[in-house]
C-alpha cells in the first residue's frame, strides 16, 4: 500500500498567526484583553468572556503532560511508518492544553504530569508543528 | 428538567444481527429494525407520523437516501407527514429520544419512529475504518497533524484514568469480560464465544495501554424504537416504557480541549436526570452503559453514582455486573461484544433497556427490571448523555 502524505493543518483563517510563528519556532497563543485569560486554539472570540479584544502573545512553552499513549499498531495510513510514536495531551504553564508528540525521549520513562519544553519540527515548506520534549 | 417524565414511552423495538454481510443491503438493516419495531408495537403502520432516521457513516450516498425519505417509502408509510434526521454521533441514542419525545409532548407529532443503519463492517475496509476515525470528528487543525485517531483517544483516557486511580490492566480487561458474558446469551451479538482477562491481556498492543481485545470492532447492523404517547401507550401490548428523567452536558469538540479526560461531564448529567426521576442509581435494575472501549465503562459507572470513584475496576474484576449477579451492566455485550454499529451503538443500548424493561430479553433477561438507565455519547466523547427509563413513574 502507498503511504499517503503526512496531513498538513487545514488552517482556519483567524489561526493563521499561530502557524507563521511556528514556522518561525516560536509558540503563540491569544490572550483576551479583557478577562486576561490565555486562549488556544485560536478564536473568534473569547470563549471565557466571550469579548473581541484578543491578542497574540508569545508563550513559555513550558508545560506538562497531561496524557500521553504510545501508537504502536493500527496508526492511521499517513502514520504508520512513524509507530511507535507519542500522542499526547501537554498542559501549558499559560493553562491552556494542546495536542502534540512528544519527542527525543525514552518511551519507558515517560508519565503523566512530566515536565516537558517546546520542540518545533518542520513538516512542510509551510508548516512546522510544534512539538515536546522531557526538560 | 423536561417535561417528558411520564408523557412519552417506547412501545416497540426492533433490531437486526450486528455482523458482517457483504451481501446484504444496507437500507435491510434499516427497514427490517423498523418493521420489527413497527410491529412489536402492535400498531397499524400508519400510525407512524414522523420518521426519524439517525445517520449512516459509510457512505454519504446512503445517508442521503435516509434523508430523503427512503425508508418511509419503503415501508409504506402512508401518513406520515415528515421524515428528518436526528444525528448527535454516538449519543443520538438519547438526542434522537429526547427530541421525538418533546415531538409528541408538543404535538407535532403522535408516533415516532426512529430508526438506525450502517455498514461499516462490510462497506469499508479496516484500514478504512481507522482512516475514516481518524478524521471523522478530530480536528483538520489540531489533532490530525498529530496522528490522532479513535485508538489513541481512548489510551489517553485510559493513560490518565489509571494515573488518577490505579486502575490495573486487568480491571480493564475485565469489563471486556463482563460484556462478553452477556452476549454470550445475545443472539444479535457478533462475538459470543467466552472470553478470558488472559486472553485480552495477550492482544495486539495498539496504543499504549490499550489492546486489541479492549478495542470495539465496526459492523453492520441496524435498530429501531416506536415513541407515542404515554396515554396511547397504554392501550398497546408491550409494557410502556416511560422517558423517566434525561439530562446531558457538551463538554468539547477537539479531544485536547478536555479538561478532564477520565471524568467528562457524566457526574452533572446524571445528577439531574436521576433526580428528574425521582430516583436514584440504587434503583436501577438495569445500567446500560456506553462502552466503545472499557475505561468508558468504568467511568460512566463511577460518575453516574454506581460506586466511588476508582472502585469501578474491582466490581467489574469480581464479576458483580454479570448476568444475575447485583449490577447488570450493558446487557446486550455493548460495543465490545456485540460490535459497534457506529452511530448505532447506543441506540442498541436504548433498545436494550426497553427490550429488559418490557422483559423480553430471553436467556439475559434481569428478572422484574422496572427502572433501567441508558447513556451515550458522540464524537470524541463529546458529549454525556443520561436517559432514565422505567416501566413505573414514580
Ligand atoms: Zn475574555
Amino acid at each position: 500500500m502507498d503511504t499517503p502524505k503526512k496531513p498538513v493543518p487545514i488552517v482556519n483563517p483567524w489561526a493563521r498567526p499561530f502557524w507563521d510563528a511556528a514556522r518561525e519556532e516560536r509558540l503563540v497563543t491569544q490572550r483576551c484583553k479583557d478577562c486576561d485569560k490565555f486562549i488556544f486554539y485560536p478564536r473568534i472570540a473569547c470563549p471565557h468572556c466571550f469579548s473581541d479584544n484578543l491578542e497574540w502573545v508569545e508563550v513559555s512553552g513550558k508545560g506538562t503532560i497531561y496524557s500521553f499513549t504510545v501508537v504502536e499498531n493500527n496508526a492511521p495510513s499517513a502514520f504508520i511508518k512513524e509507530m511507535p510514536y507519542v500522542v499526547a495531551i501537554i498542559k501549558l504553564e499559560e493553562g491552556v492544553q494542546m495536542l502534540s508528540n512528544v519527542v527525543e525521549c525514552d518511551l519507558d520513562e515517560l508519565h503523566c504530569d512530566m515536565p516537558v519544553e517546546i520542540t518545533f519540527e518542520k513538516l512542510t515548506d509551510e508548516f512546522t508543528l510544534p512539538k515536546f520534549r522531557p526538560v | 428538567m423536561s417535561e417528558l417524565k411520564g408523557k412519552v414511552a417506547i412501545v416497540g423495538i426492533g433490531e437486526v444481527p450486528t455482523g458482517r454481510f457483504p451481501e446484504t443491503a444496507a437500507i435491510y438493516h434499516a427497514i427490517e429494525s423498523a418493521k420489527q419495531a413497527i410491529r412489536d408495537a402492535g400498531i397499524d403502520k400508519d400510525e407512524i407520523d414522523f420518521c426519524m432516521p439517525t445517520a449512516s457513516l459509510f457512505s454519504p450516498q446512503f445517508n442521503t437516501e435516509l434523508v430523503t425519505c427512503r425508508v418511509v417509502e419503503e415501508l409504506g408509510l402512508k401518513k406520515c407527514k415528515k421524515n428528518c434526521q436526528v444525528f448527535s454521533g454516538g449519543s443520538s441514542s438519547s438526542c434522537g429520544l429526547q427530541m421525538a419525545g418533546s415531538l409528541i409532548t408538543s404535538g407535532v407529532a403522535r408516533t415516532v419512529l426512529f430508526v438506525h443503519s450502517d455498514r461499516l463492517g462490510t462497506g469499508v475496509t479496516a484500514q478504512g475504518g481507522i482512516d475514516l476515525f481518524s478524521t471523522a470528528g478530530i480536528s483538520a487543525e489540531w489533532e490530525v497533524p498529530f496522528g490522532q485517531h479513535y485508538s489513541s483517544i481512548a489510551a489517553l483516557s485510559t493513560t490518565r484514568y489509571k494515573y488518577e486511580t490505579g486502575c490495573t490492566d486487568e480491571q480493564l480487561a475485565s469489563v471486556c469480560v463482563s460484556n462478553r458474558k452477556w452476549a454470550e446469551k445475545n443472539p444479535n451479538a457478533f462475538f459470543r464465544k467466552p472470553l478470558t482477562i488472559e486472553e485480552v491481556m495477550a492482544s495486539k498492543m495498539l496504543s499504549t495501554p490499550l489492546r486489541a481485545k479492549m478495542s470495539n470492532m465496526l459492523f453492520d447492523g441496524g435498530s429501531a424504537f416506536v415513541l407515542t404517547s404515554a396515554e396511547r401507550a397504554r392501550d398497546l401490548p408491550n409494557k410502556p416504557v416511560y422517558i423517566l428523567g434525561e439530562s446531558g452536558v457538551v463538554s468539547h469538540f477537539v479531544f485536547s480541549q478536555e479538561l478532564d479526560v477520565s471524568r467528562f461531564g457524566w457526574a452533572k448529567a446524571a445528577k439531574e436526570a436521576f433526580e428528574e426521576a425521582d430516583l436514584t442509581p440504587q434503583d436501577m435494575d438495569v445500567a446500560e452503559i456506553y462502552d466503545s472501549y472499557p475505561v468508558y465503562q468504568m467511568i460512566g459507572f463511577e460518575e453516574l453514582g454506581f460506586c466511588e470513584r476508582g472502585e469501578a475496576g474491582e466490581i467489574f474484576m469480581r464479576g458483580e455486573t454479570w448476568p444475575g449477579r447485583r449490577i447488570p451492566c450493558t446487557t446486550d455485550g455493548g460495543m465490545l461484544s456485540k460490535g459497534h454499529i457506529g452511530a448505532g451503538g447506543a441506540v442498541s443500548l436504548m433498545v436494550e433497556a426497553a427490550r429488559q424493561l418490557m422483559g423480553k430479553a430471553g436467556e439475559r433477561q434481569v428478572k422484574d427490571a422496572r427502572f433501567a438507565v441508558e447513556t451515550a455519547t458522540g464524537g470524541t466523547y463529546m458529549d454525556a448523555q443520561v436517559t432514565i427509563l422505567g416501566t413505573e413513574i414514580p
